[in-house]
């Protein structure tokens, strides 16, 4: 057993697995708020990327501005969802609304596909592709920022969910009824969470853009992001960190195992076994709220 | 002579009639007036359109897909027919729905800081929340725990002092007795009563506990099948005979059932 080899699979797992997380916190965000899993969160992260490479390219912005301009872009854009689309089926049942939100992902690929494109265009963040020694373990820079983005956002939303704001967002997320009842604008909350979350999907989409260019497969990380916030627990973020560490751990480490067997491609295997097992486990995730039921 | 007695009434229903999905007759008229600082209650069995009456009051009918077809609702003397839910709650006006539904997941503080208005300052909040734990000392040892597993009588006390954060001038509770246990009820409907001295606070309490209800209010409507048929101070419903019988459970046998049902169908008509 090479214990380098092995230490540095996990190391990185974990780094790759908070990229995951970064993914996965606008998920949450948006169930949190609406008790709905937004299959549109892949479409909105890949929209991120291209706003920012818009801004930064066809715009000629510095990259410092293009991001935060990016934000606020999509901020907007987030708002914009729940006005345009989902005000009207408030009330209605959440498949309806999941539906929805997968119409929309399918709108956002079609749209972007058509103004950019199929090819792949690069970030050009301008960190360094060195890796980075530790010892003697190699650790890709990139996936370090982005795990120090994620974390940064996890503290952030913590922090914002102790906030009058954050607390009515969770009692929407608890009772839309009983939220009307004492004059809290459900319809805002859930826009305002649409917001947080398409600007989550700006960071995700800088990083992971980064990682594998910008282009058409960004949204697939829909897949794994979703088999996170439901390890998770789909309503906590601090489910979704862990949740990704562990995926990222499993997979990498896993694979590497489970490779040489199957002859490549184990990684999806190993994803779509969390998930499956999760939901068949223990479908409110490691940090999940339960439903409660008093005796 | 009219415009005193709006000027009396802070709240003012006029015939007014609710559908549901465009087709469901829920009310079919309701006209109840509320008078500034006194407590009312609608009385009626199940399904009679109490509920429904509170929901058009509230604005919350909309959730639930129904409308005001007829009729019109004044609130200190502004026509709020139209008015969206948020907008009633912040003139003055907070429904405290049934079943309870506080936040489960949240803590008692945080199902009051929930509901907090929009620009109310910390101390002003604070402020209220320690009045609301004056006025409901059991909830102050378990504020920091979930509400979810509050007792059923805490639950409906933190429901009714999370409506209170809004500031209301009139307050609507609908079953607040449901599933709780007599001493349970008295208890709070005590608490109501010194709400409504202390502050002037205007209540309209849906009740199918017409007994404990009518220990409380100075008027009562009685409404059957979505109509208002009978009206009265709270001394007069108490001696009237049909409340009696149907109501407060004078011992009748089952032979007088069969009249029973004659009886309400009369009112139907």
């Amino acid at each position: 057993m090479d214990w380098v080899f092995l230490s540095e699979l996990a190391i990185n797992g974990v780094l790759t697995g908070l990229l995951y997380s970064l993914f996965a916190i606008g998920l949450v965000l948006i169930y949190k708020a609406s008790s709905v899993p937004n299959l549109a969160q892949g479409g909105l992260t890949m929209v991120g990327a291209y706003v920012v490479l818009a801004l930064a390219r066809d715009v000629g912005l510095p990259l410092w501005l293009a991001i935060p301009l990016a934000a606020v872009v999509m901020f907007g854009l987030g708002f914009g969802i729940e006005r345009v689309a989902l005000r009207r089926l408030a009330g209605r049942p959440v498949v309806m609304i999941l539906m929805l939100t997968l119409g929309l992902d399918i709108f956002l690929r079609g749209t972007t596909l058509a103004i950019w494109g199929g090819t792949s265009r690069s970030m050009e963040l301008g960190v360094s592709y060195d890796p980075l020694f530790l010892g003697d373990i190699f650790i890709s820079r990139i996936h370090l920022v982005g795990a120090g983005v994620a974390l940064a956002l996890f503290v952030a939303f913590m922090l914002f969910f102790r906030t009058r704001t954050g607390i009515k967002l969770r009692a929407i997320a608890d009772d839309y009824m009983a939220s009307w009842s004492v004059g809290i604008s459900v319809e805002r909350g859930v826009g305002l969470s649409w917001a947080l979350a398409s600007v989550v999907a700006v960071a995700a989409g800088v990083i992971w853009g980064e990682i594998q260019g910008v282009d058409q497969a960004l949204s697939l990380l829909l897949l794994k992001g979703l088999t996170v916030a439901v390890l998770g627990g789909l309503d906590s973020i601090l489910g979704a960190v862990i949740a990704g560490i562990i995926l990222g751990v499993v997979e990498n480490v896993g694979a590497d195992f489970l490779d040489p067997l199957v002859g490549g491609g184990s990684r999806e295997l190993i994803v779509a076994a969390v998930l499956i097992l999760t939901v068949m486990i223990r479908p409110h995730g490691l940090f999940g709220r339960h439903d409660i039921e008093r005796v | 002579m009219q415009e005193k007695v709006e000027a009396q009434n802070i709240l003012s229903m006029n015939s007014v009639e609710v559908l549901y999905d465009n087709v469901i007759l829920a009310i079919k008229g309701v006209s109840v007036q509320v008078p500034k600082g006194e407590m009312i209650a609608l009385l009626g069995s199940n399904g009679a359109g109490k509920s429904t009456t509170l929901k058009a009051i509230s604005g919350l009918l909309k959730a639930e897909r129904g409308r005001i077809s007829r009729g019109e609702i004044t609130f200190q003397g502004t026509d709020i027919t139209e008015a969206p839910a948020q907008k009633r709650v912040e003139m003055g006006i907070c429904h405290v729905i049934e079943g309870r539904r506080v936040f489960e997941h949240l803590t008692p503080d945080e199902n009051l800081t929930a509901a907090a208005p929009r620009g109310m300052s910390r101390s002003t909040l604070n402020a209220e929340k320690d009045k609301i734990y004056a006025y409901f000392p059991r909830l102050v040892e378990r504020k920091n725990s979930q509400a979810g597993y509050l007792s059923g009588g805490e639950q409906q006390m933190l429901a009714i002092g999370r409506a209170l954060v809004t500031q209301p001038k009139l307050l609507m509770l609908d079953e607040p007795s449901l599933g709780l246990a007599p001493f349970l009820v008295e208890e709070i409907f005590g608490i109501l009563q010194k709400i409504n001295k202390d502050e002037g606070l205007s209540v309209l309490l849906v009740e199918q506990n017409a007994l404990a209800a009518l220990e409380i209010v100075s008027q009562g409507y009685l409404i059957e099948n979505g109509r208002v048929v009978m009206h009265g101070t709270a001394e007069a419903l108490k001696s009237n005979s049909d409340i009696q019988e149907f109501y407060l459970g004078g011992g009748e046998t089952d032979f007088h059932n069969v009249k029973h049902y004659s009886r309400r169908k009369r009112w139907l008509s």
